[in-house]
Order: C-alpha cells, then sequence, then structure tokens
C-alpha cells in the first residue's frame, strides 16, 4: 500500500518532468553573453531603431587584453524584431542575464527615448541593477571599443560605473529601476550619465538631465561632481577655491546636503544648506599659519555660488532631477491641486543657499 | 539427561557429555566445548567432584554459581550460549562457563578525537558494561538483557539511567525490541533497521563506539543499547543536532568548536546542493554568477561535449566509487586508490575535456563536506541526498533544487526520533530529571 503510494508519486513527478522538462534547459557554453545593447536611431530616411550588441567570447584564460567581443549591429523596426533577428546571425543562444550595460545613442535620447525604455524594462532576463548611460556620438561607436586592459569581456564598463572599480565625483550611474522610476515619477526626473571614448576607453565625466521622453540638457564635469556633491552627498570629491589668485583645493571627508522647501513673503524659498569637511590637497605653503577663518568663509562664498548657478541651471531647463517637486509633494496634501501647484511654484522658485566649510587639517605635519 | 540432549541436537562434534563416578554419586554433565572455558569446566566441576572434600551435591546447593533449571525446553538455549548443564541426584543446575573471543583493548577506529578518550567498546557485552559503568558509576544505571534474532539469540543490553529516561521512550523501545523477528542480527545497523531506521532517509539513532558519548547520553537521559558481538552501541532518541555534535565539542576552545558547528552545517548544506546548483546554475540561470565567473565556467565547459548534468554524473559516479573502493580494498593499497582516483583522474578528465574545470571543485567540495560529519551513519544518509536535488535541478532547475530543499525540510521536520521531536538544530532532547526511578523494570 504504502510502496503503491510511492510509486504512483515518483510516476506522477516523472511526468509532470517530461511535460515540463526541456523548456529552459540550456548549457553556459551554448548562450552567448550580451555584455551590452546600444540603441541607436536608424539610417537618414528608414524606420525602426538600430540594434547593437556586444556579445562576450568567453575563454578560459584570463589575462589583460585577452578579452574577445563580437559586435553585432542589426536595423529594425522595433528591438524585438532586432534582436530575433539578430539571433540568426550568431551560433549560440543569446542571453541578456549578464547584460549590465543599456546605451543610448545620443541623438535618439534627443528624440525620445521611452520606446526602448520599456522594452528593457519588459524584458524578463535584463536584470534591473543594468546601468544606463547615453553614447556619444552614438551608442554603436562605444559597444565597438575594445580597451586594451580589460581582462574580461565589458569588465571595463562594469568597473568603470558601480563602486566595484573607480570611484570618480564626475561618474554618476544610474541604474535601469532607478531610471524607470524617474520616468513615471511626478517630481524626479531622469539623469543618465554621457559616456564617450577617448584613447580607446570610456570617459563618463558629464550628466544628461532628461525629462520625461528626452535628453534636455548636459551638465559639465564640474557642475556634475556639484551634484553628485549636493544630491548623494558623495565624498570622494574635492571642494576648490580661488583666494587671492592662489587656487586651494580640499578634498572633502564629509558632507552633509539637506533642503528644505518654505513659504515666504516673497513666495517659496528653496533652503540649500551644504556642510563640507575636509582637508588640503592643494593648497600655498604657509596655509597652517593662515587665518582659517577667512579661508572658510571664501570657500562658503564661492561654493554657495556655484551651487546657486547648478540650481538656477536645472530649473531653467525645466527639469526637476533633485527630486524637489517629490519632495514637495510628500509634505503637501497628496491632491492633484498640490502637484497642480508645483507646476507653478517650480519655475519661479528661490534658492537660499547656505554652505559651511569646514577646513579639518592642512593635509601635512606642520 | 543425556540421551535427551543427544536427540535435541545435530550431530556436533563439538557437544561434550560425560558421565563422572567418584565414591559417593554420579552425574552427567554436557556442554559445547567450543563455547566453554575448558580450564572453568574442570575447576567448578571436575576437581571439586574428584577431590571430594565436601559431597559435590551441597556445593551444587551452597555456591550461587549453579543455577538450577527445571525447564527442559530450555536446556539447548542454555547450551548454546556457554552454559555447562549438571545432573547432580536428579536435579538440573547450569554454570556459566562461557569463553568469548573479542578484540583486545579496542581503539576507537570510526569515530576519532584528537584529546579525549581513545578507547571503543569492547565486542563483548560484558567487558562494554564494565567500560561503561567504571565512567557511569551510578546507581541509577539499569540494564536489562533481552535476546534477539529467531536463529542467533544475540544477547542485547538495554541500558539507562532510571532517573532521566523518558518513561515513554523507554516502553516504545522495549516494545520494538519485542517485536523483531529476524533471523539474524549480527550488526547494530541490523538492529537500528530493525528498530525502525529502515526507510527513513535520515537516521533516528546513533551508532557510535565512544564510551563518553554513551555515558553523555545516559547522563541526559537517553538510551542506550549494546549488542552482543558489536563494538558499537545505539543510543537513542536523537536530534539532528546531535549527530553533527562531535564529542571534542566539549571540551575544545570554546568559540572555536561553535565555530566548527556551523561550519558543519554549511558543509552539510553543501554537500548536498552544490551538485545540483551547479547543473541548475550552468544550464538554467547563469546570470546568478558573477559575471566573471560566467565567463570562466563557460570557458572551461566549451570543450566539454556532453550537458552539464552527464559531467554532473560522470564525476559523481567516479568520487562514489573511489570512496567505495577505499573502505573496500585492505589499508595498505588504500592509499593508492586515493592518490590514483583523486590526483590522476580528476586531472586528467578535466584535460581530456570530459568535464569542466569547475566541476572538479564541486566534486571534491561534495566529497569533503561529507567527511565533515561525525557520526558515520548520518554521513552515509547524507551521502544519498544529493541524487534527489540533481534530478530535481535537471527538471526543473533553480525552482525544482529549492522545492527539493523544501521537501527535506518539510521531512525533517515530521521525522520523530521514539516520539521525540528530530529537527533540532541546535538543541538535543530534553533530559527528563525527575525523582528517584521513575521507571520500574519492565
Amino acid at each position: 500500500m504504502k510502496y503503491n503510494r510511492i510509486l504512483l508519486l515518483t510516476v506522477m513527478l516523472l511526468s509532470l518532468a517530461g511535460l515540463t522538462g526541456g523548456c529552459g534547459f540550456k548549457d553556459i557554453d551554448k548562450r552567448f553573453f550580451v555584455v551590452a545593447i546600444g540603441i541607436d536611431p536608424p539610417a537618414e530616411g528608414a524606420k525602426g531603431y538600430k540594434v547593437t550588441l556586444r556579445l562576450a567570447v568567453p575563454s578560459p584564460k584570463v589575462e589583460p587584453g585577452a578579452a574577445k567581443s563580437r559586435v553585432e549591429t542589426i536595423q529594425a523596426t522595433t528591438i524585438a524584431e532586432g534582436v530575433r533577428l539578430l539571433k540568426s546571425h550568431v551560433d549560440k543562444e543569446l542571453d541578456f542575464g549578464h547584460c549590465k550595460l543599456l546605451l543610448f545613442g545620443e541623438e535618439l535620447v534627443k528624440k525620445d527615448f521611452r520606446a526602448p525604455m520599456q522594452w528593457f524594462a519588459r524584458r524578463r532576463d535584463i536584470q534591473s541593477v543594468a546601468y544606463v548611460a547615453i553614447g556619444k556620438p552614438d551608442a554603436n561607436s562605444i559597444l565597438n571599443v575594445e580597451p586594451s586592459s580589460e581582462r574580461l569581456p565589458g569588465n571595463a564598463i562594469f568597473l568603470t560605473f558601480g563602486h566595484g572599480g573607480t570611484e570618480s565625483s564626475y561618474t554618476l550611474y544610474t541604474y535601469l529601476f532607478d531610471l524607470l522610476r524617474r520616468a513615471g515619477e511626478r517630481g524626479l526626473d531622469p539623469i543618465l550619465p554621457i559616456m564617450r571614448v577617448e584613447n580607446n576607453g570610456y570617459v563618463v565625466t558629464r550628466l544628461g538631465l532628461l525629462d520625461k521622453s528626452k535628453l534636455v540638457t548636459v551638465l559639465n564635469p564640474q557642475e556634475t561632481e556639484m551634484f553628485n556633491q549636493i544630491r548623494y552627498e558623495f565624498k570622494k570629491s574635492t571642494v576648490a577655491a580661488s583666494f587671492g589668485g592662489q587656487n586651494m583645493v580640499m578634498s572633502v571627508d564629509g558632507i552633509s546636503s539637506k533642503t528644505k522647501i518654505v513659504r515666504t513673503n516673497e513666495g517659496y524659498v528653496l533652503r540649500l544648506r551644504l556642510k563640507i569637511k575636509g582637508i588640503f590637497e592643494e593648497a600655498p605653503i604657509g596655509v597652517y599659519d593662515q587665518d582659517w577663518k577667512k579661508l572658510e568663509q571664501t570657500f562658503n562664498a564661492q561654493v554657495e555660488q556655484e551651487a546657486e548657478r547648478l540650481l538656477k541651471k536645472v530649473q531653467q531647463a525645466g527639469v526637476d532631477p533633485f527630486g524637489f517637486g517629490l519632495k514637495f509633494r510628500a509634505t503637501h496634501a497628496g491632491s492633484e491641486k498640490t502637484w497642480k501647484a508645483w507646476e507653478s511654484i517650480y519655475p519661479r522658485l528661490k534658492f537660499d543657499v547656505k554652505a559651511n566649510v569646514i577646513i579639518e587639517g592642512s593635509g601635512i605635519i606642520r | 539427561m543425556l540421551k535427551r540432549i543427544e536427540s535435541l541436537f545435530a550431530e556436533s562434534r563439538d557437544l561434550t557429555m560425560h558421565q563422572l563416578q567418584n565414591d559417593e554419586m554420579s552425574i552427567e554433565i554436557a556442554y559445547i566445548e567450543s563455547l566453554c572455558d575448558v580450564s572453568k569446566v574442570s575447576d567448578f566441576i571436575l576437581v571439586p567432584f574428584t577431590k571430594q572434600q565436601q559431597p559435590f551435591d551441597e556445593i551444587v546447593k551452597v555456591n550461587p554459581v549453579y543455577k538450577p533449571l527445571d525447564d527442559p525446553a530450555k536446556w539447548t538455549d542454555t547450551l548454546l550460549l556457554g552454559f555447562v548443564l549438571i545432573q547432580v541426584k536428579g536435579s538440573i543446575y547450569k554454570l556459566d562457563a562461557a569463553r568469548v573471543i573479542r578484540n583486545e583493548n579496542p581503539q576507537t577506529m570510526v569515530e576519532t578525537v584528537i584529546m579525549g578518550p581513545q578507547i571503543a567498546l569492547s565486542e563483548d557485552v560484558i567487558d562494554s558494561i564494565n567500560i561503561i559503568r567504571s565512567r557511569y558509576p551510578s546507581p541509577e544505571l539499569a540494564t536489562e538483557e533481552r535476546t534477539v534474532g529467531t536463529t542467533s539469540k544475540t544477547r542485547v543490553l538495554l541500558l539507562y539511567d532510571k532517573r532521566s529516561v523518558d518513561s515513554n521512550v523507554l516502553s516504545m523501545v522495549r516494545k520494538r525490541l519485542e517485536r523483531i523477528m529476524i533471523p539474524m542480527i549480527t550488526a547494530t545497523g541490523q538492529l537500528s533497521r530493525a528498530l525502525g531506521d529502515r526507510y527513513t532517509l535520515f537516521p533516528t539513532m546513533i551508532v557510535t563506539e565512544r564510551p563518553d558519548r554513551v555515558c553523555n547520553s545516559l547522563q541526559e537521559g537517553k538510551i542506550v543499547l549494546l549488542l552482543q558481538g558489536s563494538m558499537f552501541a545505539i543510543i537513542m532518541p536523537v536530534t539532528f543536532y546531535d549527530f553533527l555534535s562531535a564529542v571534542d565539542d566539549q571540551f575544545d576552545s570554546y568559540w572555536m568548536t561553535r565555530t566548527l558547528l556551523v561550519l558543519r552545517y554549511i558543509a552539510v548544506l553543501l554537500t548536498i546542493t552544490l551538485p545540483a546548483l551547479y547543473v541548475a546554475i550552468v544550464s538554467y540561470n547563469p546570470e546568478l554568477f558573477r559575471v566573471q565567473l560566467t565567463y570562466s565556467i563557460a570557458g572551461s565547459r566549451a570543450g566539454v561535449p556532453y550537458p552539464s548534468f552527464i559531467e554532473v554524473i560522470i564525476m559523481l559516479l567516479m568520487i562514489e566509487a573511489l570512496v567505495e573502493a577505499s573502505v573496500r580494498l585492505p589499508k595498505y593499497i588504500g592509499s593508492t586508490a586515493t592518490t590514483v582516483g583523486g590526483l590522476i583522474l580528476g586531472q586528467a578528465a578535466q584535460q581530456a575535456g570530459l568535464v569542466s574545470s569547475i566541476m572538479i571543485i564541486v566534486t571534491s567540495v561534495v566529497a569533503i563536506s561529507n567527511f565533515v560529519i561525525p557520526i558515520n551513519n548520518m554521513s552515509m544518509a547524507i551521502r544519498f541526498m544529493k541524487y534527489p536535488l540533481i534530478i530535481m535541478a535537471i527538471f526543473f532547475g533553480i525552482a525544482g533544487v529549492t522545492i527539493g530543499l523544501f521537501i527535506y525540510f518539510v521531512y525533517l521536520a515530521d521525522l520523530r526520533s521514539f516520539g521525540k521531536p528530530y529537527f533540532r538544530i541546535f538543541s538535543k532532547t530534553p533530559s527528563q530529571s525527575g525523582d528517584i526511578g521513575q521507571v520500574g523494570q519492565g
């Protein structure tokens, strides 16, 4: 009796296995791993997209410069169709499970990036932690670069973004899930880093600010760093000021940035309080004996000026990458009217920036 | 008497029967020579009988080593256990003259420790009890004797601490012992199977050779079974934790032994899941690896002609054969097998492109982790657990492995060891600290 039941169970399980088995089984060496996808607008006059895939060619040996990859480009009316067509160009199954970089061409993102973004979001095997960036001048040319230092295909990309490799205050990164959130949220607009090629390597120093559908403006490296400091309190950065014709640079040990939207007699004001602590990295000899209070005040004034300029630039572009609108919505009644009100407040919003730079040391032992 | 005994036995040359005569009386003795110590027979029977300092019938009555035996139905059994039957003036007495061949000064071989008692239980129950009693000098230690096996009539001793034993467990063990109806019992494993461990995936009783483990268990209120002819004892009821705790854990450095305990659990988890996870990740969800590892596995697998599960099955077959061979081989050749198998086969299989280099690592981790488990019968049980999971992984991938593990956990949670919950990860079955002598003699 008991044996019969066990036998029955086994038969059932095995038949279930027969039914479902084989639908996902594909060995790792029969898969082509897509490292990066680039989406560009098509050549003149055509419709659809130009899809570029960078495929990793794995090898058991790991040596610098031994990374091999293969780049496939195709033009199709939709991305899905393009990828399906590309499958017939390669000998193994395409796998997007390790696709860590999603690139929009600059021309595409100037028009509309929503449709490709939707494809990225809906595709099951593209991970939400993939990095999204803008390729300049186009995505295709970036994917065609093979940095000579690469030990594994695509590794330079993974190390450029994220905190795994280099951590630069000019390199911001956006995950796919963050882009999706920003693209859908009212009061918070998308940002995407801009990638370009230099000397057979990647350079990411500028930040593109987008509205809900396209690229609006680009921040230069200094503004990008400031953005990183205000929005993300990024510590591995610097602040600079010139003091009587001499440049002084401080490396930052700690930042705290607080924003508050307050109502005053002259309308709404955004209060930004920046507290930056750091030690000198570049300073003239004898800085130890100078009056640090004065130096701090100079720093304060110049940081305030820089921050305000950034905030104004962003405001004039009509985007809100800082998420002030979201903050306003979060601290006010959750109705349609609040959002309407903010839409009229933001273009006229005034900024009140106060910086408090604290010099903690001269950087050397006296 | 002698004629009757002769008719009861099949023709056996070692059955010795004598009729002795002195001035006063004549007696008849019968014994099986090969089972008895002949010097005992002469010391207790022949010498006093022939010296005639005292009438022999009085000696037999006064000296307690001679026990009266009235029931003729028990004659054969008594003779077969090494007793001498004596007929004096119409009444029958038995005398224990058994000679047991056993291993002398046994050392622990299966469950070794570095610092700790090195002596193991003996193959003779009386010696074993001597070893245990001298380590557990408590008047509460009760021993009950039974025989199991319809043909083998093996002596089984039931040991427990009267004060702390759980009476429900005790009565359950007694009942199960009575129900055993198999002809031969020669090893403790057979007994534990007969007691209910036959089809369970995990053993519910510990088989051990260590007297210190036995004594600790007695103190915790567990029941110990000793079997004549086997140097292993059975301990019950036990929890999963008992199988993973070595005796060293009680006397080595506290923090390291806790760490080792965690390590053993990790090892168990690894040895069960790793081959299945390899199949599942390599063939279904390669995105679970870090990208660097993905490429190196993909690269090293590129030359492998078979799908991942064939690769896993080849390697596991090889390693199981290797382990089995090193058990079966004589000790002197044993190390050759491991060298040939471990070093040469592994390296060659990878170079020949039959398996990937990661698979070699997986196989060795599986084998080594398996040996971390201190109790051998659990180690054997765990060795099997990976195969059902591999089958699940082949057909259902990661989801299959998860479901398989879930089934194992549910099964473990459902499992009882003599009515006591089994799946305790960090504690033992609580001991019953009742009044003096809370259970009666069964």
